[in-house]
């Protein structure tokens, strides 16, 4: 009797067969097990404008200051973000003529006893004022000028007070077209470090600043921690980077320091 | 002997069939999820599987929400007894400029059975020309760098961070 086929051959490609089937078998398990989406980059989207440094604890007051509450949502500004631009007067009768950083020409003239963007002007000093609010007195110096010693230190009894000094520098378009172009003259100038507490970025640390250079004019001091840049909190480097990256189109820039534990506000006008 | 070279000749047929079969895309994506936790995610890269090896072309690398480099090109081979990575036109990005130059040729990645403790990296580009083994077991990575010129004249800070071989190059060693 004829062969009709070589057993040998087809015993070896019904092998072959069931070695692919099972190889194919294994594969859909794994495509079963195995994730069929990669990672996605998830970016916190935040939108925080600036100069408007809204302080959540006002929010959270008690039942029995509902009323002050009240007028604290309906300012939402804080005392930093207001320009003293002259002052009229002495103690407790003049006016004043106040801004806020983020419309410098919208000026307004407040008199002693009422009331600018939920603050009470209570009285006026040479080269500052008092405002008050949910009894905490708030000391605003006058734009550019030379604090005298005796007026920072005088502090009305059984009052807390809380004082934010702020400086405002000008700083030209070109230095940071400069900067942004030739980031390692940046480095030339200023070494940062992160400040860690535990895994947690809080601030970035100035540990050099070259004197004499254009960093060095920018009211930056060695060992002071920048914990915030118009507002946004600096948790990572990707917040300062972004901040870096869009610098261009920035026209005025805020950061907040702490020195010598205090915190301390910069303000840059960018042009 | 007849039946050892047949049972060899299934086993490579099967190992083969398996390599092609398996979804390395999905595998791909599985990987993805393990480097994440370090902060590495590869974004806007488009994966395809070319039955034996896995190309990624145009990716984004990001570490800690950094955007970081990007690459044009990527080519996995997993064969088992030899594996390799090589990834080409790979572009730093500008926050990277001030410690290197941000053009990298090319990085080759590799490991083979016959040399199993160690996973050896080759790369070339501005920075000059680097090479990198990682062994396993004691967990140990050791970089040799030979800096372009560019590397050594404008890039002295970061070198500062390297040990000066007898070689004129430079030298790299870190457990972890």
């Amino acid at each position: 009797m004829q062969k009709l086929s070589n057993t040998s051959m087809l015993k070896i490609i019904s092998r072959l067969l069931i070695l692919l089937v099972i190889a194919k078998v294994i594969s859909l398990v794994v495509l079963y097990i195995l994730p069929n989406e990669g990672v996605e980059l998830s970016v916190e989207e935040s939108y925080q404008p600036k100069y408007q440094r809204v302080d959540f604890k006002n929010m959270l007051i008690s039942a029995s200051k509902q009323e002050a509450k009240k007028e604290v949502l309906k300012s939402g500004v804080n005392i930093t973000n207001m320009i003293l631009k002259g002052l009229y007067g002495i103690k407790d009768s003049g006016f004043i003529i106040v801004a806020l950083k983020s419309k410098p020409d919208d000026t307004e003239i407040v008199e002693v006893g009422s009331k600018y963007e939920g603050y009470e002007l209570i009285e006026i000093r040479r080269r500052s004022v008092i405002f008050r609010k949910n009894q905490t007195n708030y000391t605003l110096d006058l734009q550019n000028a030379k604090v005298d010693p005796k007026y920072t230190k005088e502090r009305p009894k059984n009052i807390n007070t809380t004082t934010v000094p702020t400086t405002q520098k000008v700083v030209s378009k070109n230095d940071i077209q400069h900067y942004a172009k030739n980031p390692k003259d940046i480095w030339r100038e200023i070494s940062i470090v992160e400040v860690k507490e535990g895994k947690e970025i809080k601030g970035f640390k100035v540990t050099r600043i070259k004197p004499n250079s254009k960093m060095a004019t920018l009211g930056l001091k060695k060992n002071d921690i920048i914990i915030k840049a118009n507002n946004v909190v600096l948790k990572s480097y990707r917040d300062a980077l972004k901040l870096y990256s869009n610098i261009k189109d920035i026209d005025v820039m805020q950061i907040v320091v702490i020195r010598d534990g205090v915190e301390k506000e910069i303000v840059y006008e960018i042009n | 002997m007849v039946k050892l070279a047949k049972f060899i000749g299934y086993f490579l047929f099967f190992i083969i069939a398996l390599m092609y079969f398996t979804p390395k895309v999905s595998l791909y994506y599985f990987a993805e999820t393990k480097v994440e936790p370090f902060g590495v995610v590869v974004t806007e890269e488009s994966v395809v599987d070319n039955g034996l090896r896995l190309s990624l072309k145009d990716a984004v690398i990001t570490f800690k929400s950094i955007e970081s480099a990007e690459v044009k090109n990527v080519d996995i081979a997993i064969f088992g007894l030899y594996n390799s990575i090589d990834v080409s036109s790979v572009t730093l990005a500008s926050t990277v400029a001030t410690f290197l130059p941000t053009d990298i040729k090319n990085i080759n990645i590799s490991y083979s059975i016959l040399d199993p403790l160690n996973i050896l990296a080759s790369a070339s580009g501005g920075f000059g020309e680097a090479n990198a083994k990682v062994n396993i077991l004691d967990k140990k990575l050791f970089l040799k760098l030979s800096p372009s010129k560019l590397m050594s004249k404008k890039y002295r800070s970061t070198l500062r961070n390297l040990n000066k071989s007898e070689d004129g190059g430079y030298e790299y060693a870190k457990t972890f």
